[in-house]
């Protein structure tokens, strides 16, 4: 009875909220923006605070999609480029083919999800690991994006989105700003937040997320039990694949012009961003919210060091501190949480 | 919902059930009758085949023949979750929880309560808790994530998820092994509580003292067999011993030319060896030519013995000498200088790097004899290797293979190997047969004495008394930790292992 005893008493506040996955990411957050704060007078400005949140939008709305991906225990590395490839399906089929831009949006999220449930559908069908299985679907849609855009339109990129059909109403719903006071902030910043809750309640409220923790941590005791393992793993890829709609989406309405080249090597970026904001590599743990604040951190840095004028060289080295330093503490109160349950 | 069985009514009847796997024909027709509301002890030797039945049972694996009536209804248990269905819940030894999820979402996890989609999460909380208290937990917080929990917290969680599913039986695996002794006084008085309600309990333990305390009948199984059922729970140790033991060992131990022991010359010499809470005061000698076996139940300590011997474990006290030469402790390259090898049990994962080939495997012990000024000496790496593999038998002798296409028995073969292309002393066996076909045993038990022939000093382990007895010139008994018995095997009975390695638990404790 003693052990159980002890346990009870390591459950207060404190010790609850260090073993979340958020606490490394959380911790660098404020660091980084007590830091810029200090360092750069425009970073602390409304027009300062909408240039790193804008940045920090779109990225974060793929890093929770990945973020729920990696909990379920796979990897999407066709993520990054996939938001080129809706962006210009959009942009074709609503410049060259000449539809609305709503049909066009729907389509390409059409595309989007069979995209996503192939990539499912191959890792469950054949257990080969969904590192390699979506790099090939990665540099397939890369080989598509140059291919078809050359074809189509004889150059490398797409635009003239500005004369089309539905173009108002659908920039206002993903391209629009909306005022704070007298400064303009990016409507990509709503979808962002809305996005971080919807995934956070998905993963903590209902039998989804339950099932994404499972099927992540351990495969064989959710089937034992009867969960649907392969169906959850494809609705994941899906989810993620329809993220990246939506940032294409995002992108296309409010530059109106994308290149076939855009997108990649982001792929990495939204998985830096999950595991700062808590995930593990290997799945099962993990957390929506972690994700949003690490594309947060993405965001303050990279426009911090703009706002410093210092050369944008020093971001990488500032990244892989951030992700070192989130991991580490994280690491550390896992381990202490872990050696008291003895 | 089928609660119509009374306590004492039969709830499950198994006749006739057969499972064969490729070489092994692990279950011979296996009869087993449970009754609601009662603890029913499934007793038998490692390998009689209780582990197959179980899962048999929790619709793991599916019976080649046989019968099995559940509540009077034939019935076939197609998966887990057609088990968990119909109310049967296993509770393996690796529990089937997953780490990040709460306490109350494993407890559900597969059939939350929900509505319109989405989870009734305080109305699964407070079902929980309700589990909990009525499992005498009520302190453990449901929101807790199950990683943090201790085992027996664990093993807690594991149950309550067996009563949400409204189990109507349990089967329990060596639940008490991962347990302290506080702890298995409560497992207890929570399987009293729920066969007081009707469940019924199969409870599968080697402790004799266990079964005693909470048991109502035992059915025994040897070699896939029942060869008792309906048995009183306080049958004498000696009865149940000879029931389980005189298994029908399909392999034939091959003859022993002779005694091959040179006791001039002591190879290996342990004196007071200890590791706090895994083994105390072990001191044995082996000598050349020798083959002593140690037998006991997991978690005795056995392992634990062979790994500090080789240096993978730190003594906290005692001394390891090796021809003489006193060993530094934990230390692994001085033991293999000095000549020790080790066959460890989990082969796959701590002895073979199975994608790679066996000549490769075989020369890994001894990488600084191949190699010239840094490069290995890849023509006589494999021309060793091929002598060693014919001396051994190997099949197929082609070193450029990988390993993981080799049967059981002849990646055995391959760990061995290793250490003969570097002429060891002293040979280290865990579970030599484990995983390895019949045919190829004999084959293992031939090999092992034709080493001992050469000189070399083994000392092995084995979870089947048969074997240690078939296979050893001496033979050392462990229980918890302690050394009970040295003997020569020709002086030793397989009832009276038995009786020593199962009997109490009273030594340590």
């Amino acid at each position: 009875m003693t052990t159980l005893d002890e346990r009870v008493a390591q459950n207060g506040l404190v010790s609850r909220l260090i073993v979340r996955p958020e606490i490394g990411a959380l911790i660098g957050a404020l660091a980084v923006f007590v830091f810029f704060s200090i360092v750069a007078d425009k970073f602390l400005t409304a027009a300062g605070v909408a240039t790193w949140l804008d940045d920090s939008a779109t990225l974060g709305i793929m890093a929770v999609a990945v973020a729920l991906l990696m909990i379920g225990g796979e990897f999407d590395l066709s993520a990054g480029v996939m938001t080129a490839s809706t962006a210009l399906v959009t942009a074709i089929l609503a410049v060259e083919v000449g539809l609305n831009v709503w049909l066009a949006l729907l389509l390409s999220l059409v595309f989007a999800l069979g995209v996503g449930a192939l990539n499912g559908w191959i890792v469950v069908r054949t257990g080969l690991p969904s590192f390699i299985v979506t790099l090939g679907t990665f540099l397939a849609l890369q080989g598509l994006n140059l291919g078809i855009t050359r074809l189509v339109t004889n150059s490398v990129q797409v635009s003239g989105m500005r004369s089309t059909d539905g173009y108002e109403s659908a920039g206002f719903v993903f391209a629009s700003t909306f005022q704070v006071g007298d400064t303009p902030f990016q409507i990509s910043i709503v979808w962002w937040l809305g996005f971080a809750a919807l995934a956070a309640w998905v993963l903590v409220r209902t039998k989804f997320g339950n099932w994404t923790f499972a099927v992540g941590g351990s495969a064989p005791s959710a089937r034992a039990v009867g969960v649907p393992v392969r169906r959850t793993k494809i609705l994941l890829f899906m989810t993620t694949a329809a993220a990246g709609w939506l940032v294409g989406s995002i992108n296309i309405l409010r530059f109106t012009t994308v290149q076939a080249n855009q997108g990649i090597g982001l792929e990495f970026q939204f998985i830096i961003a999950a595991v700062i904001g808590g995930c593990l590599l290997t799945g099962g743990f993990g957390s929506a919210i972690g994700a949003a604040i690490g594309a947060l951190i993405f965001g303050m840095a990279r426009q911090g060091i703009v706002f410093a004028n210092w050369n944008s060289d020093w971001f990488m080295l500032f990244l892989g501190i951030m992700l070192l330093g989130a991991v580490l503490v994280n690491n550390t109160f896992r381990r202490r949480a872990e050696r008291v349950r003895r | 919902m089928s609660t119509e069985t009374e306590p004492g009514d039969v709830l499950l009847t198994m006749s006739g059930i057969v499972k064969t796997f490729p070489g092994v024909r692990a279950l011979d027709g296996v009869d087993l009758e449970v009754r609601a509301g009662e603890v029913h002890c499934l007793l038998g030797q490692n390998g009689a085949g209780k582990s197959t039945l179980i899962k048999v049972l929790a619709g793991a694996h599916q019976p080649d023949g046989g019968e099995i009536v559940w509540q009077g209804k034939p019935t076939t248990l197609g998966s887990p979750v057609a088990a968990l269905r119909i109310g049967v819940a296993t509770m393996y030894q690796e529990l089937d929880l997953v780490d990040g999820l709460s306490v109350a979402e494993n407890i559900f996890l597969g059939h939350e309560p929900n509505a319109f989609g989405f989870t009734r999460r305080g109305h699964m909380r407070a079902e929980a808790r309700k589990l909990m208290r009525r499992l005498g937990h009520p302190e453990i917080p449901v929101g807790r994530e199950v990683g943090l929990l201790s085992a027996a917290g664990q093993q807690l969680v594991s149950m309550a998820r067996a009563l949400a599913h409204d189990a109507r039986l349990i089967v329990m695996d060596e639940p008490t092994a991962a347990l302290a002794a506080d702890e298995v006084d409560n497992l207890f008085r929570v399987v009293a509580d729920l066969t007081a309600e009707g469940v019924a309990i199969v409870y599968i333990s080697h402790r004799l003292e266990e079964i005693r305390r909470i048991g109502n009948r035992v059915t025994v199984i040897k070699d896939g067999r029942t060869v008792a059922s309906n048995l009183d729970s306080h049958t004498p140790t000696a009865e149940l011993v000879n029931l389980m033991s005189g298994r029908n060992v399909e392999t034939v131990f091959p003859h022993r030319e002779a005694n091959t022991t040179d006791s001039s010359h002591e190879v290996l010499v342990v004196e007071g060896l200890t590791r706090a809470s895994e083994f105390a005061d072990v001191s044995f000698t082996v000598n050349a030519g020798e083959i002593v076996g140690i037998a006991g139940l997991v978690g005795a300590g056995r392992s634990e013995v062979l790994e500090t011997v080789y240096g993978a474990r730190k003594a906290d006290s005692g001394t390891v000498v090796v021809d003489g030469k006193r060993l530094r402790p934990g230390n692994v390259p001085a033991a293999v200088a000095a000549g020790v090898g080790l066959a460890p049990e989990e082969r796959k994962s701590q002895a073979l790097l199975l994608d790679q080939s066996v000549a490769n495997n075989v020369v890994l012990a001894s990488l600084p004899e191949y190699s010239r000024a840094g490069f290995s000496d890849i023509r006589r790496e494999l021309r060793d290797a091929r002598a060693t593999l014919e001396r051994l038998d190997l099949r197929p002798a082609d070193p450029r293979r990988e390993v993981r296409t080799l049967s059981g028995g002849n990646q055995q073969k391959a760990v061995v190997a290793r250490w003969l292309v570097r002429d060891c002393k002293v040979l280290l066996l865990d579970e030599p047969t484990r995983g390895v076909d019949v045919g190829a045993r004999a084959e293992l038990y031939r090999l092992i004495h034709e080493l001992a022939a050469s000189g070399v000093a083994v000392l092995l382990v084995s979870s089947e008394v048969p074997e240690v007895l078939g296979l050893s010139d001496r033979v050392l008994v462990m229980r918890e930790g302690r050394l009970l018995t040295e003997a020569p095997a020709s002086e030793l009975t397989e009832a009276a292992v038995l009786d020593m390695v199962m009997e109490g638990s009273e030594v340590m404790a």
